[in-house]
Parts: C-alpha cells; structure tokens; sequence
C-alpha cells in the first residue's frame, strides 16, 4: 500500500474530499474555510458543497470538495474521496464515512482516541489522522464543536501553506461571517491548541473490498405520498441527531423532584421514566438515553428544580479491539 | 445574426392621452448618485452561487429596493443583501421583508409600476414560486420588464418534501410570461443576472425575467468568481437601460391591469407573444455586448460542448443545470471507449424556447439524447421543446428521452454513462423506451 500524496493529486489530477458530519456540527464552516484557504492560490480551482435535508440540527450531513489546477467541471458527489473526514464520531452509525476511499487515501478523525484505535474500528487503510476536536472546543469555545481543530489537521495535509496562513484564512472567513471579536480570540486560541494534538500515523487495517459502495438496488416499495405513522421515531433512532460527545443525565439525589410533570408533557420522545408516587402523584425516576434522546433540551429548560444536565460521553464501540498493529 | 441595437437615444417618458406627466417624480440622477460601490475593481472571490446572486443585484443603481420572504434553497440571497446593507450605513438600499411570497410578488408589481426605469428583484424557490402564482401570472403579462425574480430551483412535489435542486419549479411556470434563464456555475449566475434586465427592459422585449439556478447543487457550492467594478457594471447596463417608453404609475397619470372584454384579450396575448419572441433577437446581442465589456461569454441559447465544425456527431445530449458538467467531463473518454462522436447542449434560454438554433445545431446528430430532470407526467419537459423544434426536419433524428436526478439527487459518472449507453442503443436503432428513469448507474 503507498499513501497518496494530496498535493501531487492536486498538481497532477482532481483531490476529492468527502466528510461527514451533524447539522450544527460545524462541517460546512471547516470544509468552506479550507475552501477559502485553497482558493487564496489562484493557480487552484476549489469547488466546495454540502448535502443535507430539511431535518433538524444533529441530522447527518455531508460535505464534498474538489481541488485541481484543472478547470472543475464535474458536478457528482465525490464516492472515491482520496481524504474522508469524520466530524463526529455518531454520524458513523449512519454512513461508512470511508466508503469508496482507496488504499492509500487519508482519514481525518474529529476524536480523543488514537489513529491506531480508529484504524482498528473502522478497518482504515492509509494515513490515519485524530485530533481531539471537540475537546479542544470545549476548552476554548465552550463548546464541544471540533471544526476548528478539523480544518487545521486537513489544512496541513491538503493546502501547501504555513500554519500562520492557514490561522490568519480561518479568522478571515470567521470575520466575514461577523463574528464578535471575544469570539474570534477564542478561536485564535482553539486553532493555535489544535497543531500539538494532531497525531497520525500509517495503517493497513482494511480487508480486501471494505468500504466498497453498495450496488444501488432500487427504491423498492414506498408509503403512497410518503405517508408515515406518526411516531416514526419509534422505528428511526433519534439519538443520532444528538451531537456526539455528551449526553442527557437525569440526576435527584435529594429527591428533590416535584412531580410537575413538565418534562413528561415537554419531551417529544416520551423518554422521561416515572413511578406513581403517593405524595406527588409522580416522581420522575430517570430517562431513556440510549436510542431516542436527541438532545434537544426540552427538559433541562423547563425542570424548575434542574434535574437534567448535559453530560460529556466518550462515543460507544460496540466492540473494543486490542491495539497491536505492526 | 441578430441585427438588434443597444436601445437609441433619446427616449423619454411621454404624457398618456388621458393624463399628464410627472418627470421629476423620481430623480433617477439622484438614486445612481445615491448608489455606493461594493467593488471598484475587478476581484475574484470565492462565494456560493446564492451570494453571487446577490452581489450582482447589489451592484446595479438600479436596484434599491429588495422585497423578500425566505425559503431554502433561496434564503442565503436575502440574508446576504440585507447583511450588506446593514454593513454599510451609506447606502439608501433597503430590504422589505414581506409577510409571504404572494406579498413579495404583490409588491414587485406595485414598485416596478410606479417607477418602470428602477429594477425589483427577489429570489424564491419551489412552493414560495406557486404562492406567487396569481401575480406572477399578471407580471408576466404587465410589460414590467424592470421586475427579476430569481429562482432557486426545488422540486415542487412537496409530497414528500425535498429541498434540493430539481427545475421542476421553474418548467411548472414556463407560461407565466417571463423570460426564463437556467443558469450553472458562479460565474454563470453573477453575469446572467447582470445582464438580464438589459434584456427584459429593452423596448422591443419588456417581459420580466427569471433567471435561476439549482437549489444545493449551485446555491450552495462554493467556487471563485470573477466580479466585475460597480461602474462597469454601470456603463454596461446604461447603454442597454434607457428611459422605459411607458410613464411609471408616479411619473404618469396610468392605470394598470385593467379589465377588458374577448373582444381584445387575444389581441393582448399576441402582443405579449410578439414581445417574449423578441428575445431571441436581442438575447444574443446583450451577450455579444457583454463579452465585448467584460471579456467573458455573454447570455447565449445554450452552452455547446464537442461540436465539430461540420456539425455531424452521433449523439447529442441536451440538458441543463450543474449535472451537465459531470458529462462534459467524461465526454472524451466516452467517445474514446464507444468510438463515438459526442457533444452536448446545455440549455440556458428555457423560454422562450430557441427551437430554431436548437434544430440547426441538432439536425445532423444521428441520434439526441434528452436529459430531463423534473417530474413530467410525458417524456419529459426539455424532450417535448425538443422534438418540437426537431418536427420540422425532413429526416430528424432520434430522440432518446432520459431522466435523471429528480429532487436533486445525484447524477453520477455511472449514471451518466448508462445513459449515453441509452443513446448508444438509440443510435443502433435498438428498441428503447420512449422514456426512462436512471439513478447510480442503472435503469429504474
């Protein structure tokens, strides 16, 4: 296997960048800032585009590129992407965010684990990049949103600029979207803790054929006018919209809940667990995270007492595998 | 070739014969006095196709006023407008945003008669283009060629919902009386919509326009563009936009949209007809101006792609929109592995349909190979514009009817490369339907 080299790709034929995300996730500000750095040579043509649908935030997204010094006329989705990027890590469960990469293609991991775990997990072929995004996010932005951190680590792979152009291109396409100047510093921080955490590392991981793109085997039969029942979440894991990396948790260790009930009438996933109690008519007692909680905050807001909370959650692997690559 | 002229001076407003004049009701010396730049150089930016479609509106004097409601794919064009016009305190531009398309439309109509030499634009998609129906209708019908509604193509059957791009909106409105442009690429957006009110504000034409590009597939892709100097763009557009030789509601004692009996609606229609049919001889020469002004080509029936000089290929294909770059991309290889010749056109001018350059860049194909990709309950929108121009031929050639990419979806390579296989099979003179679905490289 030989890894690919981006930046002959780009000289010498068309790179083809694919990632996957969440709605709110902050792909489309990494892959349009990396568009706006790449364009910055005016040697480069750079075509940079998402695909989403008109579900809510935490719905999977995704992002495609073209680089080249050729005129881009192509208009397809990028399939064989020589770089695939995994915003966030939940959005795995819906698509093979490898899918189509060849041997030799480069992965960009918004996660706090390692590339020789992830190459392990995802049975990864190539140069295998990770950095803690949503980690650094967190710590400079208040927020778990790996964007910043992911531009970077694909920045250094794909643009043939110095770090400081690269730093100076995000803040530019952050000032063009009028950003706050508090805002922009904490940024500057966030993109300037990401270059020390980026690790990579080179792995022949995949089976001959993984990854390879199921055939297209039709439509098949459809509700006549799309018509659905109307808990459709009962056969659709609405969890996966939650943004990876927390978690709702229900918490009363004074007892302290009321039995109001309005986190009961407010979830719109019936997910709040409660049992009759003689003094409050009910108490609630705990929630339903694993498979409908989508985190939409519903009941952290109207708890009067502040049972809920958002809690950090490392993504689950159903299974883990033993790190011993050679 | 068009024998069509820049409009020649002097026109003026002239008193209606029930009424007086008011020339100075709107000083429009002051309004371009009013006007501030938002380039004064060449640049190249990178932005989506939905930005560039505001820029270019931004940047004529003409526009001061943007009537908007939102709705995706669209949306971004108004947020960008009003987001520069809050950037910039000098300006005297304003955003009106209205309680409903039917409103925005409404208001078009209103603005663009009181004052026929400013331009009102606004940008809708799918269900926000239908609510306008009513009064797109009567626009179409108004000589109010000062009024661009430009259209973010999405899919219109709203059962089930999908946002992306699909002109599907666009071809259910083909006789609401505007001149409808398709549009592809950044580049392609920001000058078609620079060059359109030339076009529909000319004398001979006075139909309001409707360019468009897809939702998604261009309204959100990033790519460079070239922008041209406010002032450029002034004087481009000067020597195209005279005086209308209609008095505006506030500068002329006028009625509008009045009632009359059968005795003359047809008479109005032909009229209408007569001016839409004008385009094809003034479209070519506000593009031949425009390429002689910025350098780049100008508004065109349609993009070719392949041909020989000596026109012979053995399949034409005939699409429109972003897709069809996907085609001229493995174009070459295609003919290499069929030992075909192949070209392509991409449709821009959707109507009025140019049936006649149509046919003479068709009529020694062996076989075309129509693309269509909105749901028709026939062979397909484009199919039946084309056959039509065909039906004059002595010996046409084969059609071969396609469709792909409905509601968006994405026209692979694959998919591309069966149906030139449909063509091929058409150009054997094999048995193919007279219609047929492809997706990811495989007949539905």
């Amino acid at each position: 296997m030989r890894v690919l080299d981006l930046k002959r790709v780009i000289q010498t034929s068309h790179l083809e960048i694919r990632g996957d995300g969440k709605a709110g996730g902050g792909l489309l500000l990494a892959f349009q800032s990396l568009a706006d750095l790449l364009a910055q040579d005016p040697g480069i043509h750079v075509q940079e585009w998402p695909f989403f649908s008109s579900a809510r935030r935490g719905a999977s997204i995704r992002s495609f590129m073209r680089v080249s010094r050729r005129p881009i006329t192509a208009a397809c989705e990028v399939t064989r992407p020589d770089v695939a990027i995994l915003m966030n890590e939940s959005a795995a469960r819906t698509w093979d965010f490898a899918e189509g990469v060849q041997p030799g293609g480069t992965y960009i991991l918004n996660t706090g684990r390692t590339p020789e775990q992830c190459a392990l997990h995802y049975r990864l072929s190539g140069r295998v990049i990770t950095v803690p995004g949503d980690d650094v996010g967190r710590e400079h932005l208040k927020h778990a949103i790996g964007n910043v951190s992911v531009y970077v680590a694909a920045a250094q792979v794909v643009a043939d600029q110095p770090l400081e152009t690269i730093f100076e291109s995000f803040m530019h396409t952050l000032e063009k979207r009028h950003v706050p100047k508090r805002i922009l510093e904490s940024n500057r921080a966030a993109l300037e803790a990401t270059v020390p955490l980026i690790r990579s590392g080179v792995f022949d991981a995949a089976a001959p054929g993984a990854h390879t793109a199921p055939p297209f085997e039709g439509y098949g039969e459809l509700p006549v006018g799309a018509q659905t029942a109307l808990r459709l979440s009962r056969t659709n894991r609405t969890a996966d919209y939650a943004p990876s990396g927390i978690r709702l948790r229900f918490e009363d260790p004074a007892d302290a809940c009321t039995g109001c009930a309005h986190c009961i009438h407010n979830c719109p996933e019936g997910i709040i667990l409660f049992q009759p109690d003689e003094e409050r008519g009910l108490k609630v007692v705990g929630v339903e995270v694993s498979t409908f909680c989508k985190l939409c905050g519903e009941c952290i807001a109207v708890c009067p007492e502040k049972l809920f909370k958002e809690v950090p959650f490392e993504e689950h692997w159903a299974e883990e595998e033993e790190v011993s690559l050679t | 070739m068009s024998t069509i002229e820049r409009p020649v001076l002097p026109l003026a407003h002239e008193p209606t014969p029930s009424g007086e004049i008011y020339p100075d009701a709107i000083d429009l010396e002051r309004v371009r006095a009013a006007h501030v730049d938002q380039f004064t150089q060449r640049e190249q930016v990178t932005v989506d196709g939905n930005t560039a479609a505001a820029l270019a509106v931004l940047q004529m004097w003409r526009c001061l006023i943007y009537p908007g409601f939102p709705i995706t794919p669209s949306t971004k064009w108004i947020e960008t407008i009003a987001s520069k016009i809050a950037d910039e305190p000098r300006t005297k531009k304003k955003v009106k945003l209205l309680e409903a398309e039917h409103a925005v439309a409404d208001y078009l109509v209103g603005a663009a008669a009181a004052c026929r030499d400013l331009i009102f634009s606004t940008a809708t998609s799918s269900v926000g283009l239908d609510h306008m129906t009513e009064t797109t209708r009567s626009l179409g019908a108004s000589g109010l060629g000062n009024v661009m509604l430009i259209d973010v193509y999405r899919a219109t059957a709203n059962f089930p919902l999908c946002i992306e791009g699909d002109p599907s909106d666009t071809l259910a409105h083909r006789d609401d009386g505007f001149i409808q442009i398709c549009t592809r690429g950044k580049q392609q957006i920001y000058d078609t919509i620079l060059q359109a009110p030339c076009l529909g504000m000319h004398p001979e034409v006075l139909t309001p326009t409707m360019p468009g590009y897809y939702g998604i597939k261009d309204s959100h892709r990033s790519a460079r563009l070239t922008v041209e100097a406010d002032k450029a763009i002034h004087a481009f557009q000067d020597g195209w936009i005279q005086p209308c030789p209609l008095p505006g509601l506030i500068n002329g004692d006028t009625a509008f949209g009045n009632c009359v009996t059968s005795k003359h609606f047809q008479g109005f229609k032909l009229s209408q007809r007569r001016r839409m049919e004008n385009v094809l001889r003034v479209l070519p020469a506000v593009g031949a101006d425009f390429e002689k002004h910025f350098g780049r080509p100008g508004l065109a029936f349609f993009d070719e792609v392949g041909w020989p000089e000596h026109g012979s290929v053995d399949i034409a294909v005939v699409g429109m929109g972003p897709d069809f770059g996907t085609f001229e991309a493995l174009r070459e290889s295609f003919e290499q592995y069929a030992g075909l010749q192949v070209a392509g056109l991409a449709m821009r001018l959707l109507t009025p349909f140019p049936s006649e350059a149509v046919r003479r860049r068709l009529e020694k194909a062996q076989v075309v190979l129509v693309v269509n990709q909105a749901h028709h309950y026939g062979r397909g929108h484009l199919t039946l514009d084309v056959v039509d121009a065909l039906s004059t031929l002595p010996h046409p050639p084969r059609v071969v009817s396609a469709f792909a990419g409905l509601g968006g979806a994405d026209v692979s390579e694959a998919t591309w490369e069966r149906m030139l296989e449909q063509a091929r099979a058409g150009e054997d003179g094999r048995h193919v339907e007279p219609a047929a679905f492809f997706h990811e490289g495989r007949p539905l």
